[in-house]
Parts: C-alpha cells; structure tokens; sequence
C-alpha cells in the first residue's frame, strides 16, 4: 500500500490522462481489492506458465483418448457391424430351402449321431416373414384394432421378439449346460419350427369353426407337436447329461407350444367372437320366443 | 465492376451453349422410351429380360404408379397413401438387405425401388378392377392371387437379370410375393 500511495503522485507526473477507475481504485482503503486486482509481481509469470502447460496437456490427453477411442470404435464396427459377415448363411440353392422346410416337420429319435443342425438363415427368416404376412392377413380378416401401433408393427415386433429373444435364451442355457449348438444353428432351428405355425395360422383362418377350438387344438398337437419334437431331437443329440436335456427340452417346449396359443387367443379368438355376435341374433333367440308364447296361451286358456 | 457484367457475353457465352443444353426431361432422368421398355418387360412376365435395363434406374414410374395405386384405392373408398408409402418403404428396405446378402456384386436401393415400383403395375390394375366388383368373393380371390403371383414373377425376373442369379428366381420371387401380398390385403380388405 505504501508503494501504491507513492507510485500515485509518480504516474500522474508522467500522464497527464486521469483514469478515473484507478483513481477511484487507488483512494479505496480496502486492502482486498487492490491485492486482487494486481497479484505480486515476481509469482504471475510462473503461475499462467504452470496454467497453461496443464491446459495443453489436458488438451494433449483428451484428444489422445479421442482418438484412441475413435480407433477401436471403428475397429469393432469393421469386425462385427459388416453385415457381410451374414452372406454365407444366404447361399442356398431352392431345392436346400424345400428340404429343410420338410423336415422340420419330420422329427427323428435322439441317438449317440448328432443331427445336423443347418447354419442358414434365408429359410428361417422367409418364414418368419411368412408369419408375419399371415398374421396380417388374419388381423385384416378380423378387423383387429390396435390402440397404439399399426397392425404390422405389432406382427413384426411379436415374431422378431420371439425368434431372436427364444434364441438369446436358448442359446444362454445351451452355454450353461454345455450343449453343442451354435447360436447361428439355434436361430436357423427355432425359424424352420415356426413353419408348424404358419401352417396352423392359415388353416385356422380359412377354416372357421365357430364355439369349437377342437379344430385348433388338433392343428396344434399336430403340427405344433411335430415340429417341437424336431428341434427338441436336435438339441438332445447334442446335449450330455440328463438333467442338462431335461432344461433344454422342456425350455423350448413349452416357449413354442405356448407361442402359438398365444397367436390363436390373441388374434383368431377375436374372428370367432365376431362371427358368434353376428351370426346369433334370431335363430338362437327363437326359442325363448316360442316358450313365451306358449306359455301366455296356456295362461289364457 | 463493369467486368464482373460485362455485356451479353458474360451471361451467355455464346448462343451456341444455350441451344447445346440437354432437354429439360433428360435433364431430370425422365426417358419415357425407358419408361415404356420396362413396363411392357412388366406387362409380359415371359419375355426375357435385358441384362443392362434395369441399369438405369429412375424413379418416374414407380412414382406414377404408387400414386395411380393409391389414387384407384381413393376411388374405392381407401385413403392408404400413408400404408403405401410405409409398406414401400419396409418392402424394398428388406428386399435391398436380402439381394445384398445374396449377390454376388451387390444392388443400389435405387435399382431395388425402380423394380419393385414398376412391378406394382398389376397390383394397381387389380385396384382399379375393384372399384367396379368385389374382391371378397370367389373371382376376387383368383384376381388377387393372379395378380400377386404376377407382380412377383415380374420382379424377381428383372431382378435375377440384373444381378445374374438365374438358379435362384424362386427364392427370390417369394419375398417379393410377400411384400406384393401385403399390397394386396390393403387392396381387399
């Protein structure tokens, strides 16, 4: 403060401009202002020096990590995110996707051989998108509303969850109790087992029985039966162990057997209420309407 | 200043580059002798296909054929532009995927749209057949199944002929038979 208080009458000897900020600066006694506004002299270089090497080292670090990351990003997504790597399960001749519809529906009896699991996914997924075709088709017929989405959205998403999510799971106890079945293989077997589904779907909509679901469950002990036990024969001939099968079997079971009760009840049960309510009216009432008369004569009488 | 605009010459270098600038339809794309060949290639299913045709890929007739499709289901009572644009869209997105895993030397979605939207042509046919009889009956149903089977036959000959996959037109005909049937359900129902 001393220093200031010389250096004052010091620089208004060498300028004759007043600035008026240092003026009002200079005359306030608080010692806290003036020491902010002017730092000791002899320490500001060495402190913006240390300031500024850390900011461009934390520059330097950022952009190392930047780019290191942006490196392995790419690396992975050339590895893994090139659909490429999906064209050799789409080499199929006709006659191979033919055969391998067929027997899905043909199961064989577990022996010591492993049965051949296919690593292709044109077939499973032409199916799937038959489903979902059919699953439309049944909709429109119907005249299913849906309150939030569109009709396709819903068939998409109910087939594609259950295709790729019972193939996630199967695929997660296949590990756990060591079976021998890629998930390539599990997804190209649990597509050609939606076949049996396809089937009964268009029958159940172009063959309508009405207070019935025999029709149905004929259908679905049939062709839902056949193929379940032909992916269940697959998973067996590479499964070891009893209770390991038993897990396995059971899962994938009841995952498909249940699927398509819930296509028939959520979609085809909505069909035959409809046809039920616009098929009733007289014919079933007339009865009730004849005991009424009789009844009234027989009072009058 | 004056040299920026200076005279007729710097708008127009000379009368000859005004006369030299390509029609304004061949400037856009729009060929209507391409237009014709492809769609007389869609009208007669059995004819072979050019390798080179579908090459050129222009988006004129789809278009005009989309909007003639939704136009003929207005007049019956169906405004589905909205279902036609996001069905369109799904269909050739998944047959663009589908043909990329299958060929050899890969397809543009351009060339996939310009097929799928010229093969429309018998779907838009059978739309305008039902402004005049229903299709929920016997002949309907033997409409729209012809129909279908027609589109799909149609496209998955160009397609096999533009990406040379001669032993495989069936298994690429059955997806393009599923988009051509979404279609249809929108057609009858």
């Amino acid at each position: 403060m001393a220093d200031r208080g010389q250096s004052w009458p010091t620089q208004q000897d060498e300028s004759a401009i007043i600035d008026l900020g240092d003026v009002n600066d200079r005359d306030d006694g608080s010692d806290y202002e003036t020491d902010m506004s002017r730092g000791p002299t002899d320490g500001s270089g060495k402190g913006s020096l240390e300031e500024d090497v850390r900011k461009r080292l934390t520059d330097n670090v950022t952009q190392m990590v930047w780019n290191a990351g942006t490196q392995q990003a790419k690396r992975a997504w050339s590895l893994y995110g090139n659909i490429d790597i999906l064209r050799p399960y789409f080499n199929v001749e006709p006659h191979e996707v033919r055969t391998r519809l067929l027997q899905s529906f043909l199961p064989r009896m577990p022996s010591s051989e492993k049965q051949r699991a296919y690593r292709e996914l044109y077939g499973p997924l032409m199916v799937v998108f038959t489903l979902i075709a059919l699953l439309l088709f049944q909709m429109k017929a119907a005249e299913h509303k849906v309150e939030e989405g569109t009709l396709m959205g819903t068939a998409f998403g109910v087939c594609f969850t259950y295709w790729w999510g019972t193939a996630a799971l199967m695929w997660f106890l296949s590990y756990v109790c060591n079976a021998h079945i890629t998930s390539i293989q599990l997804l190209s077997l649990l597509g050609y087992g939606l076949a049996g589904h396809c089937v009964v779907i268009l029958l159940g909509t172009l063959i309508h029985t009405s207070h019935d679901h025999l029709f149905f469950y004929l259908l679905w002990a049939v062709f839902g039966g056949l193929s379940t036990l032909k992916m269940v024969g697959v998973i067996l001939s590479r499964t070891h162990g009893k209770s390991q099968r038993l897990i396995l079997s059971c899962t994938i079971a009841a995952i498909h057997l249940l699927f398509l009760l819930y296509l028939h009840f959520a979609y085809h049960q909505i069909v035959e209420d409809l046809s039920r309510v616009l098929d009733s009216d007289p014919v079933v009432k007339q009865p009730e309407v004849v005991n009424n008369v009789r009844t009234v004569s027989k009072g009058e009488i | 200043m004056s040299g920026e605009f200076g005279g007729n010459d710097g708008f127009y270098s000379s009368s000859d580059s005004y006369e030299d600038e390509p029609p304004l339809l061949e400037e856009l794309g729009i060929n209507f002798d391409h237009i014709t060949q492809k769609t007389l290639a869609v009208l007669n299913p059995f004819k072979a296909a050019e390798h080179d045709m579908m090459q050129d890929t222009d988006l004129a007739g789809p278009l005009v054929f989309c909007l003639a499709f939704g136009g003929s289901l207005m007049l019956c009572g169906k405004l589905q532009f909205g279902y036609i644009y996001g069905i369109g869209v799904v269909g050739c997105m998944a047959m663009y995927f589908l043909l990329n895993m299958m060929s050899l030397t890969g397809v543009s979605v351009g060339c996939v749209v310009s097929v799928l939207g010229y093969c429309l042509l018998p779907m838009v046919i059978l739309s305008s057949s039902a402004v005049l009889l229903s299709l929920k009956g016997m002949i309907g149903i033997v409409l729209t199944v012809l129909a279908v089977v027609w589109c799909s036959f149609s496209s998955s000959k160009l397609f096999v002929s533009a990406l040379s996959m001669e032993n495989q037109q069936p298994l690429v005909a059955y997806p393009c038979g599923l988009v051509y049937g979404v279609f249809a359900l929108l057609t009858v129902f």
